[in-house]
């Protein structure tokens, strides 16, 4: 005997890659868009804290991110990592923002003082995951940045590179002083 | 915790939790991207509408001020279409006849040459 069985006509796959994505937020699908920031928001929002060490312009710095690769949606090259492209963007925001931080408060005052960095604060945290982000606030600029893509993108040196727009060597180099310095810190 | 080797900073590191960005972040950037609304008009347009409006502003200005200055501007442009000969008939007759076989030749089309070889 032949059963009937009620068979559901198969959804629309989600859109789960980052190029689909891209392509639907291109042709007008607004939460295409806004599904490609809630992956990546947290992720810029980071490396801008990072870069910057002051929440209110990462947040800034995050914002303007968005809305730079928004415009340029159009350029972006397809086979290219949207991740590798966000952060790019971001980073060179960062380093526009912290140029004009040196322009205005002169030159040896290379960053916004973080109150959070010093080994004395360091001391009092019993949060290993705060002492670790102070540890990296507290390291030098090209070293920060190294480290808080490897953070964030995990041993890709070739993506770093490209968002560092650094040789690889460099990268790799940059990143074992980082981790020394990083270790001596933590370890003080 | 224990820093002193390469794989406990790394363990480390990739335990370390991203900072939560703050909640109003995704409607800014939103609000900022795909939800701003679309300017009514592009920069271009914007400036050719305000040289227009200046334009005719000037000009009302003119005719104001100074009433008989249309009759003073149709008899300059018809001064200057005298000068350049645009009054005598046989010069537009050659310009129309110029002018049509310029269309005439622009709409021929000429067949590709034979002596190209097909490989």
């Amino acid at each position: 005997m032949a059963v009937a069985v009620a068979v559901e006509p198969p959804l629309a796959p989600p859109v789960d890659d980052d190029q689909a994505l891209i392509a639907a937020a291109l042709a007008g699908r607004s939460e295409a868009f806004g599904e490609l920031v809630r992956r990546y928001e947290r992720a810029v929002y980071n490396l801008a804290v990072r870069t910057l060490r002051d929440r209110t312009e990462a947040e800034d710095a995050t914002q303007e991110a968005f809305f730079k690769a928004y415009r340029a949606l159009g350029s972006f090259r397809p086979g290219a990592k949207f991740s590798t492209w966000i952060f790019t963007i971001c980073y060179r925001g960062c380093c526009d923002r912290l140029a004009k931080r040196k322009r205005l408060s002169g030159d040896e005052l290379p960053d916004r003082a973080d109150p959070s960095a010093g080994p004395a604060v360091l001391a009092e945290r019993s949060d290993e995951a705060q002492r670790l982000r102070a540890a990296i606030d507290a390291l030098p600029d090209k070293y920060r940045a190294v480290i808080t893509l490897y953070h964030l993108q995990g041993k890709q040196y070739e993506e770093i590179a490209t968002v560092l727009n650094l040789p690889l060597g460099t990268v790799k180099t940059h990143l074992f002083r980082a981790k020394e310095q990083l270790r001596k810190v933590l370890t003080a | 915790m224990n820093y002193h080797d390469d794989d406990a900073l790394d363990r480390a590191l990739a335990a370390l939790p991203l900072e939560e960005p703050p909640a109003r972040l995704h409607d800014r950037i939103m609000a900022a991207t795909v939800l701003r609304p679309a300017p009514l008009a592009s920069g271009w347009e914007v400036w050719l509408v305000g040289t227009l409006v200046a334009v005719a502003a000037w000009c009302c200005w003119l005719l104001v001020s100074s009433p008989s200055i249309v009759t003073r501007v149709a008899a300059a442009l018809s001064d200057a279409l005298e000068n350049a000969g645009l009054t005598s008939e046989y010069t537009l007759l050659w310009l129309a006849v110029g002018v049509s076989a310029a269309w005439w030749v622009s709409q021929l089309t000429v067949p590709a040459s034979r002596k190209i070889r097909v490989r």
